[in-house]
């Protein structure tokens, strides 16, 4: 016996279809309740100020972390903030020895027998990050005592583990005076030495590693900036002799040695700078909160905390003034890691950032200038959760030593400075909390 | 050679089973979903919905589970499957107003003969549960105010799993007994988020559900009377404490409700050679659940339900019934201590695909509903359509 007779064998699949069809057609939405009542589950929000002394203990200050020479910019200074003397060493790279050129004949050709006749050696500064508005008078001279661009210090020209040598004068030794030159920020961001061919032959061997340009500020209580420089070569081809070509040679590497070289905070947090300076504490997110009045108001105590009641967490810290001579001229940014390792600190390895944003927690340059005493919030919800569940979503034990430090290191000679867990306006966790009773069937 | 007749026969039974065994959820039909334990969906078919049934003494085969009774009288082996979308608009206090819709598997069935009477397998829904709440406010994180937004979502349905028996006295008098499983799960999650929509800020969202799976039984007697021009059925569903148990991860607790024992009672005779008249009753004091909930208010869930089928009516040269009906049923729940029911005008047609000796083989029912539910501050108008598939003889 057939269900749909003899002749109807279309009509299953007719009704089916329709049944599909009849079904598919219409959207699923889901009811939106009107509200006016207490939802399920509604929780309550409070922010909790969780002092140093219960979150937070054993603050060290480490520096020297990276080098001057990975920054790829250059500082001068001479008795800035009364104190600072900063100047730029360059290596010189290889000058081009072969240039294209049209001979007597108007044809181009290569030429390789080039005559230097003389050049410019042309600086160009950051006018945002230098503090000088009036034009200063700057010096270039050419090294005379190998010196290595990545360990050299104002006192140390070599300072690897089996070679440390000091320079024969303190600031990147004697040095043979080239020339000097006017850089005024109103009119551009360039200052050009000019250069005879004798100095220029200087320059010339490139394995030398006493070879290099020493660029120095002679007018004092400025801090100048340096990106980059080059220099401009005046040749004669051997193939047009009556003609003047240019050619342009570019530096190979750089550093800048300074002094004084400031010493660790007794009693606050540093972070930046060139070597890099890291400020690690270990952190504890309290499991059970009791005894602040404005907190116990709302929530019953003692309360015993819970990661996912955990909405934000940051660390606060509070800026204040740096040394003069180090203060911030741009943004600093911070970061915080965790620390992988503290008994092998300064050399433990650290872990991903924990903040969001790639660019790190930007601070204003006046928080640690003319406008001390802000609070800066360093969020890490994410690490709080893990720190109070002890793993991590892996299940991998959380660090409990984090590491403040400069989103990119070295960044710059200057550095930020904190409060210290000494000072009134401590550093203190903050947390804000979203509290609510478990969700109940009807 | 493989038939195409009977390649057409199995692609029906295939689906059947294919729907029997995936047991599509309930979704969101009513705002007053939102209320104590959901909403009502009645297990019906098109021609149940058409005539303003509630389900029992349609007069003729039945494979609802409300009627054991019906399930005799089935003769051979028969399957069936509704949908049932509806299109609501609602309006509330406060100038509030707006629509949804949605669509619903209210009854898949299968009755196949079994020592001399008919066994079954029935998928019903029986409570629909989904919603979504939002609520915006603003708390100070010593910063200033900003703003919070709760998002409550509930989705979740009660469905019932129904084994059934029934056998034909005489000629007469039958009576079925159908053992049902109430099945589901309820997914309640509460997110508050911190900051604007554009704007969400770094304040994590706080996230706290919990899911939790119904159990229970319920056990369904019944018997149906034919006589002369009258069919009589009457039913009784007594059901267990239903469960909610809450999941491993679930902080919140289990707990248990009680359902009402719900009488039924239903009668079709014919008027006429050609005219049938329909009218049911369905008895359920929901006053016990009320202690058990927390925050809801609980009325009647009786109801009744009157209708008219006119069974000469053709179409396309094939028998095509009208039907014609009217139906009023209380909601259990309600949001304030007032009495809510939903009331709906309906019409439908059946259309027999093809008969046998008087045994209808395939048949297609399809109802449209037009129905209000109110209560004092919300009032919802809906239109909702039924389209059942019956097959027999597979």
């Amino acid at each position: 016996m057939s269900v749909f007779g003899a002749y109807r064998p279309g009509v299953a699949v007719a009704a089916l279809g329709l049944l599909a069809a009849f079904t598919a057609g219409c959207e699923e939405q889901t009811p939106v309740a009107l509200g006016g009542e207490p939802l399920p589950g509604s929780p309550i929000t409070v922010t909790v100020e969780i002092p140093w002394s219960e979150f937070a203990s054993n603050l060290e200050v480490f520096g020297g972390y990276g080098s001057a020479e990975d920054i790829g910019q250059g500082v001068l200074a001479e008795d800035y903030a009364g104190v600072l003397d900063a100047r730029t060493l360059l290596r010189i790279g290889a000058y081009p020895r072969i240039a294209t050129v049209q001979d007597t004949t108007g044809a181009s050709r290569p030429d390789s027998t080039l005559t230097i006749l003389g050049g410019r050696f042309v600086a160009f500064f950051d006018p945002v990050q230098s503090t000088n508005t009036a034009p200063v008078m700057l010096q270039l001279g050419a090294t005379t005592e190998e010196w290595d661009p990545t360990t050299a210090t104002w006192d140390l020209a070599i300072d690897t583990i089996n070679d440390q040598r000091s320079w024969a004068e303190a600031g990147g030794g004697s040095v043979t005076p080239f020339a000097q030159a006017t850089w005024d920020p109103a009119t551009g961001d360039t200052a050009v030495f000019i250069l005879d061919s004798a100095q220029i032959a200087t320059w010339t061997d490139t394995t030398d590693l006493s070879a290099g340009a020493r660029i120095a500020v002679l007018d004092t209580g400025e801090r100048l900036a340096l990106n980059r420089a080059l220099i401009r070569l005046d040749a004669r081809p051997s193939s047009n002799p009556d003609t003047i070509i240019e050619l342009t040679a570019t530096t190979r590497g750089s550093t800048f040695i300074y002094s004084p070289y400031p010493q660790p905070p007794p009693d606050g947090v540093r972070i930046g700078g060139a070597p890099s300076w890291r400020t690690i504490l270990d952190l504890n997110v309290p499991k059970v909160i009791d005894g602040i009045p404005e907190f116990c108001a709302i929530v019953s105590c003692p309360h015993t905390l819970s990661p996912g009641q955990i909405s934000y967490a940051a660390l606060v810290l509070t800026s204040r003034l740096t040394e003069a001579a180090f203060q911030p001229t741009d943004s600093i940014r911070l970061d915080v890691r965790p620390v992988l390792n503290r008994a092998s600190m300064p050399k433990s390895p650290l872990g991903v950032s924990l903040i969001v944003s790639p660019f790190g927690r930007s601070v204003s340059p006046e928080a640690f200038g003319s406008a001390p005493g802000l609070e800066i919030e360093i969020p890490f919800t994410g690490y709080a959760r893990d720190r109070l569940r002890g793993t991590d979503p892996s299940g991998n034990p959380t660090p409990e030593t984090l590491a403040l430090l400069s989103v990119i290191e070295p960044f710059s000679i200057a550095f930020a400075s904190f409060e210290g867990p000494l000072s009134p306006a401590e550093p203190y966790l903050r947390l804000v909390l979203t509290i609510g009773p478990p969700v109940e069937l009807p | 050679m493989i038939s195409p007749i009977t390649t057409a026969a199995k692609t029906v039974t295939a689906a059947v089973l294919v729907l029997l065994v995936s047991a599509a959820p309930v979704w969101g039909q009513s705002l007053f979903n939102a209320a104590g334990l959901g909403t009502p969906v009645e297990a019906l078919d098109g021609r149940a919905r058409a005539l303003g049934s509630m389900g029992i003494g349609l007069g003729g085969p039945s494979i609802m589970p409300t009627d054991p009774g019906g399930l005799a009288r089935l003769g051979i082996s028969t399957g069936v499957m509704a949908a049932s979308p509806s299109w609501v608009d609602y309006s509330a206090s406060g100038d509030r107003s707006g629509s949804f819709q949605g669509n619903r598997f209210p009854l898949v069935g299968i009755g196949y003969p079994f020592f001399g009477g008919m066994a079954s397998v029935q998928f019903g829904s029986f409570l629909d549960q989904s919603y979504e709440v939002t609520d915006v406010s603003d708390v100070d994180l010593g910063d200033g105010p900003v703003r919070t937004s709760d998002a409550f979502s509930q989705d979740g349905s009660i469905s019932n799993v129904n084994l059934g028996f029934a056998r034909a006295i005489n000629g007469h008098f039958a009576a079925g007994l159908t053992v049902g499983r109430y099945a589901g799960s309820l997914d309640r999650t509460l997110v508050r988020t911190y900051g604007d929509e554009d704007d969400e800020g770094n304040v994590d969202q706080y996230i706290e559900s919990g899911v939790w799976s119904w159990a229970g039984w319920s056990f369904t007697a019944g018997g149906s009377a034919s006589f002369d021009g009258l069919e009589v059925a009457a039913s009784v569903q007594m059901p267990s404490m239903l469960s909610g148990n809450a999941s491993g991860e679930t902080r919140g607790s289990d707990r248990r409700f009680s359902l009402p024992i719900q009488y039924r009672l239903g009668a079709t005779a014919n008027l006429g050679p050609s005219v049938l008249l329909h009218s049911s009753v369905v008895l359920a004091d929901w006053s016990k659940t009320e202690d058990e909930l927390s925050d809801a208010y609980v009325t009647s869930g009786s109801g009744f339900g009157v209708g008219l089928e006119l069974s000469r009516a053709r179409l396309l040269g094939k028998d095509a019934p009208l039907r014609f009906g009217f139906r009023r049923v209380g909601l259990p729940f309600a949001f304030e201590d007032e009495s809510v029911s939903e009331r709906t005008l309906s019409s439908g047609f059946g259309l027999v695909l093809n008969e046998t000796a008087g045994m209808v083989l395939a048949r297609i029912d399809m109802s449209i509903e037009r129905g209000r539910r109110s209560s004092a501050n919300l009032t919802e108008n809906f239109w909702r359509a039924t389209l059942s598939l019956l097959t027999s003889g597979f």
